[in-house]
């Protein structure tokens, strides 16, 4: 019979509980996607580095689990609130709690069951989804991804979790509370919030602390970059300070602004500002904690999807930085009679020409002193100095489209990264071939192809007396893409281990940039898919959750604004209180997150600059612009659905006004 | 004749095509200021219709209401909507205050929809809710208040704007006896001392017995009138009953 009731009551709700079922739906098709991409025999294929990725995925899934059950528990808490006075009444008439709870178990059962289905049946389209935004990213072809039975088990067993967990707390509370309670509950909504003065003082110790942490993660970014590699764990403690200090300040901001603002009676004498203030202050003191919470994952969709846009725009800049011929050869020291080496520079040029046509072949080499004169002035002292030919150089300058340098009896530094340039080499003094050769300056803004920490270019006659460390020929290839990962197996060999201990490894003379392309590609593909789809979901669960909280006081706001419409506030006025009041809401917990997008972009700037890529700054700031565009449009569509619908339902006219 | 109110002939169906029902048939009547007159009658008799065409939140069908001279029929939306701000106040059964003001927010609502100044305002807040006995009150909740208490704040803004006229829809109906007799006498404080002209809505002869003219409806007419004249409340209401009697027995009990 409760079976019965409960099947009966899912159809009669079905409206209220659309929205309900929308947002669990959506989520599972989320889950169910997501683990079919990290247990996909594909992907394994694809990216070489994908199983210790997969540990990253697995702690993903795991932290959108935690995430989906706030919702879910938040969705279900929604549910019972709507039916607090029916169940009420059910007990006025007899029934017994447990009679109550199966009902509700019932009921929670086939809302898990259908939205499980046709969670996973969304699921299966947005999985192929994401799997084409990888292979887009990888710059492979798209082909139909296969399944994972794992992934749908892994699924079904975290969707029924997160269901029994969410059940059970609701069923916790059918079975304390008292009846009075269920029924009459509702009529105190409004509690005064206590110590307001706390709460202020809060707001602004908080604001600061959100200020003062982006300003430390800057700074600690700047010792990350310059001074100290290992000061890591500075710049993610800094995340930390900022992400508490959103929560207290979005939970303090609901707890006092409402009190602020009706300590001014001049703006409260106007128009409906105290009946908006009021219908604010009890939704935001109830939810002052959840609206921190969305405050935060909406700051992290904003700096994850920045932060993975950058990388891509680092990662390509990174790539045609260091490795900006299409392929270089470096003869290996070790091997200079190439006794482990089956391939010679000619028979590697033939290996070449068989994926794509050399355009430009530019011999060149590193010299050295066997002296570590420049760098006894850094903290690598005890490697040796390496020379380039002035000469040398500008050809391969000029092959790569930057300016030639004119030295006169002088050598010039050029630094692989902005670590270098703290480093004073003005004292030193080269001398070789008879000849002193004066300090002429340092630079990072040269083409990097010595995998060292920097080189020196120096006179041709210099050179005449040093050793030749490394003979190099960098070759211009035909535009096209080719198999760069099949070319690296052709032109890798197999070394003997260096004692009995060391196995053989593979050693490749030739640096690829298509292989490097892909290899980073992969990688990044995997980041940049698994921030934006972070982001996405964080997103979403946000509008989800605020969308639910305002259509779940519909029918009480109805009520207050039919009496608003009986003292004489217009159509007009009353849906210019709705729209404040509906827009504070969903505005409170999404101001800060996006403005921002504007430290972040800064900051992604300043790291670009930092790391030796001024001219990507700007790229970097449009990334940042568009993706709070984006954000904004979705947002606005989201609160004008709500909005809207909220209008038809609560607004009073004329024709509706009995 | 200082007439405040003015119903001519005044018709209202409700439904279409083969089911409609005719709510109202051709009232005329008139309520002077300062009068106390209450609408009575049995359930389907259209005395909530007529209070709900009085009070412009629903149109007439045919005919014409005036409310100090202003003809309601006229009027768009928004001059409704502003006549009921500035001429109307309004009491109800039920959902009278809102839940989220406090009492005195309440009170002053229909002052900040007219953008009162709020020196001006805070004057007539304390004097209403001095007058109505509600100035203990006014950092309260509705619900921390009890069903009396409730009332006399609704009554407190009904008449915070110095209406042209009050409405009062069942007041007592969620009352017990106690409180519905001092409901009562708030109201014939309002007509007496503040001068208000009040039209209420009741099925209760007790309730009814405390205005100074009832109206009985029947079938959407004015099917009789009593008027208290010199009489004893007491006798008023045995006068009432009568008329009740005749009408044919029980009015509607909500």
């Amino acid at each position: 019979m409760f079976t019965k009731l409960a099947v009966r009551n899912v159809k009669r709700q079905l409206g209220n509980y659309l929205i309900y079922f929308m947002t669990v739906s959506l989520t599972v098709s989320f889950i169910f996607a997501i683990n079919n991409v990290i247990y996909s025999p594909q992907l394994l294929q694809w990216v070489e580095e994908a199983s210790s990725m997969k540990i990253a995925l697995i702690g993903l899934t795991i932290f959108i689990a935690l995430i989906v059950a706030f919702v879910l528990g938040y969705a279900t808490a929604f549910m019972l609130k709507l039916r607090k006075r029916e169940f009420g009444t059910y007990l006025t008439l007899g029934m017994t709690r447990k009679n109550i709870l199966s009902i509700f178990v019932s009921e929670t059962m086939i809302m898990c069951f259908t939205a499980l289905g046709l969670g996973i049946l969304l699921g299966l389209f947005i999985y192929q989804g994401l799997i084409m935004i990888m292979t887009n990213l990888m710059e492979m072809e798209f082909t139909f991804a296969d399944y994972s039975a794992k992934g749908l088990l892994w699924t079904v067993v975290l969707v029924a979790a997160m269901f029994a967990i969410s059940s059970m707390a609701s069923a916790r509370y059918l079975k304390k509370v008292s009846i009075h309670e269920l029924i009459h509950g509702d009529q105190m909504v409004e509690k005064r919030v206590k110590h307001p003065t706390l709460w202020l003082l809060l707001t602004l110790i908080s604001l600061s602390v959100v200020i003062g942490s982006c300003v430390m993660f800057c700074k600690q970014v700047d010792i990350l970059l310059l001074k100290d590699a290992s000061s890591l764990g500075s710049v993610f403690i800094s995340l930390f300070v900022l992400a508490g200090g959103l929560i207290l300040f979005h939970t303090a901001v609901s707890r006092s602004i409402v009190n602020l603002l009706l300590k001014r009676k001049h703006f409260c004498s106007s128009g409906s500002h105290t009946f908006v203030l009021r219908q604010l202050s009890a939704s935001l003191r109830a939810n002052s904690i959840m609206i921190g919470m969305i405050a935060f994952l909406m700051a992290f969709a904003v700096i994850g999807a920045n932060a993975s846009f950058a990388l891509r725009a680092n990662t390509r800049a990174v790539l045609d930085r260091d490795i900006p011929f299409d392929a270089l050869y470096i003869e290996e020291q070790s091997d200079a009679d190439n006794q482990y080496s089956p391939i010679s520079v000619d028979e590697g040029e033939k290996m070449i020409e068989k994926y794509a046509k050399i355009v430009e072949r530019l011999p060149f080499a590193f010299y050295t002193t066997g002296r570590d004169d420049l760098h006894n002035c850094t903290e690598w002292s005890g490697e040796d100095d390496l020379f380039i030919t002035e000469s040398d150089f500008n050809k391969i300058c000029q092959s790569l489209g930057f300016d030639p340098v004119q030295l006169n009896q002088e050598y010039l530094v050029i630094a692989n990264d902005a670590y270098t340039l703290q480093f004073d080499f003005s004292q030193t003094e080269i001398g070789a071939g008879g000849r002193t050769y004066r300090y002429g300056g340092i630079s990072q803004d040269y083409p990097h192809f010595a995998y060292v920490y920097f080189y020196v270019v120096i006179p041709d006659e210099a050179v005449k007396n040093m050793e030749t460390a490394t003979r190099c020929v960098a070759y211009d290839l035909a535009d096209g893409k080719y198999d760069g990962n099949r070319l690296k197996e052709e032109l890798s060999y197999t070394v003997p281990g260096d004692d009995e201990n060391d196995g053989p490894y593979e050693m490749c003379n030739y640096v690829l940039k298509e292989y490097n392309r892909i290899r980073s590609n992969s990688i990044l593909a995997v980041f940049v898919v698994g921030a934006l789809y972070i982001a996405a979901i964080f997103l979403f669960m946000a509008m989800a959750i605020l969308a639910l909280k305002i259509l779940s006081t519909l029918a009480e706001d109805k009520k207050r604004y039919r009496v608003l419409y009986r003292l004489g506030a217009d159509e007009q006025e009353q849906s210019k209180a709705l729209f404040q009041q509906t827009f504070s809401f969903f505005f409170l917990p999404f101001a800060i997150p996006i403005l921002l997008s504007i430290p972040t972009g800064w900051i992604c700037g300043r790291i670009m600059k930092l790391t030796g890529f001024a001219a990507q700054q700007t790229e970097v700031y449009l990334i940042a612009a568009v993706i709070a565009l984006v954000m904004i449009l979705i947002y606005v569509l989201y609160f004008t659905a709500t909005y809207q619908i909220a209008k038809r339902t609560v607004i009073v006219n004329n024709q509706s006004g009995r | 004749m200082n007439e405040i109110l003015e119903i001519k002939n005044v018709t209202k169906y409700y439904g279409k095509g083969s089911v409609v029902t005719k709510a109202l048939d051709g009232i005329s009547f008139s309520v002077e200021k300062g009068e106390f007159t209450a609408i009575m009658g049995a359930s389907g008799s259209g005395k909530s219709t007529l209070l709900n065409v009085i009070s412009t939140i629903d149109r007439v069908s045919s005919g014409e209401i005036f409310i100090e001279g202003a003809r309601l029929t006229e009027m768009e939306e928004k001059q409704l909507a502003n006549f009921r701000r500035d001429q109307l106040g309004f009491i109800f059964q039920e959902y009278n205050l809102l839940d989220t003001l406090t009492i005195g927010e309440n009170i002053l609502l229909p002052l900040n929809l007219q953008r009162k100044p709020h020196e001006d305002a805070d004057r007539e807040l304390v004097r209403v809710s001095e007058a109505l006995g509600v100035s203990d009150q006014l950092s309260k909740f509705p619900y921390e208040l009890s069903g009396g208490q409730r009332q006399r704040a609704a009554c407190a803004r009904a008449i915070i704007t110095n209406p042209a006229l009050v409405l009062a829809d069942e007041p007592t109906g969620a009352l017990d006896s106690k409180n519905s007799k001092l409901l009562m006498e708030t109201f014939q404080m309002m007509n007496q001392s503040l001068g208000s002209t009040i039209l209420m809505v009741t099925h209760d002869p007790v309730v009814g017995s405390y205005a100074n003219r009832v109206l009985f409806l029947k079938d959407g007419k004015i099917w009789n009138e009593v008027n208290r004249g010199q009489r004893k409340r007491q006798e008023f209401y045995q006068a009432i009953v009568s008329v009740t009697a005749a009408l044919g027995g029980e009015l509607d009990v909500h």
